[in-house]
């Protein structure tokens, strides 16, 4: 067989595709729509939530607030505190104290 | 239940696909009507089974529209996925359905015109069919890919995981293999000696 011919039989196959059938269409455009059921429906849900969770937490000033000291309080948990020796020498750095200041004549 | 005429026929099928995952019912048509008779012929190609490729087809129509919500425009073409998703599904079902002998194979239903005058194209077309059904399944993915539903080998490559150069050799090699199992029957189906 020419290849010419072959050519020939492959394009005109391209043009007899098989149809699909009107039930085959059917089922297909059923289940595109079941789909896009099913996402609006846990779409709307989760939209659901999002507004009414403001209402149960009070105003968007108070959520605000809450998820600042949410915040906060994570980074303060989270942050190494500084050891209190820090502070101690800051305040009593060369300051001595005389304990017997009326026996300095003994050693005199 | 009937399925009305493609109403957006202008619109890309990567834009069709937002707006259906936007919600949009006429998307949904647009795409059916569009994608449906290219995975089916593809599928009916591969397989050589209507029924089965009927199956494969709604399948990854199915996938299709579960993955609408994710998908990422400019990352690919809907049609280029589209044949990936039916091309695994079809070796899928064809290494499933290794061990039975290819005269059991079901013949493709052939849709031609039973007329007089498209006797002989028909003759010819199910001898296509034939030979087709006979290539080693990587061949005739490949050349039904390019002969048949014209797409070109880069996008083939992506659709069968392979490099361009793959493709052209199994392409090359698969219009060999059909030329000579089609040279035994060139008197049947009216082509000249060459």
């Amino acid at each position: 067989m020419m290849e010419q011919d072959l050519d020939d039989l492959l394009a005109a196959a391209r043009t007899r595709a098989p149809v699909p059938s009107p039930a085959l269409m059917a089922r297909i455009l059923t289940d595109a729509e079941a789909e896009q059921d099913r996402w609006q429906t846990r779409t709307a849900l989760k939209r659901r939530w999002t507004r009414f969770l403001p209402l149960f937490l009070g105003s968007v000033g108070a959520t605000a607030g809450m998820a600042t000291a949410a915040l906060a309080g994570v980074w303060i948990g989270y942050a190494q505190p500084e050891t209190l020796t820090t502070v101690t020498a800051a305040l009593w750095a060369d300051q001595r104290v005389d304990l017997l200041p009326t026996y300095a004549f003994v050693t005199e | 239940m009937t399925v009305p005429l493609d109403t957006l026929p202008d619109i890309p099928d990567e834009a069709l696909l937002v707006l259906y995952a936007n919600g949009d019912r006429a998307a949904a048509r647009a795409l059916t009507l569009r994608l449906t008779p290219r995975v089916l012929g593809f599928a009916a190609r591969m397989l050589t089974d209507r029924a089965e490729a009927e199956d494969v087809t709604q399948e990854a129509m199915l996938r299709l529209w579960r993955i609408a919500p994710e998908w990422r425009q400019g990352e690919a073409k809907v049609t280029t996925w589209l044949y990936r998703v039916t091309s695994n599904l079809c070796t899928d079902r064809l290494r499933r359905r290794r061990g039975v002998p290819l005269d059991d194979a079901p013949e493709v239903e052939d849709d031609a015109p039973t007329a007089e005058q498209d006797m002989m194209q028909g003759e010819r077309m199910a001898a296509l069919d034939a030979a087709l059904a006979r290539l080693p399944d990587r061949q005739r993915q490949a050349v039904v890919l390019r002969h048949i539903e014209g797409l070109t080998n880069p996008d083939i490559a992506r659709i069968m995981d392979i490099g361009v150069e793959a493709v052209e050799s199994l392409t090359a090699r698969g219009k060999r293999t059909l030329a000579a199992l089609l040279s035994g029957q060139r008197e049947r189906i009216g082509y000249e000696e060459g």
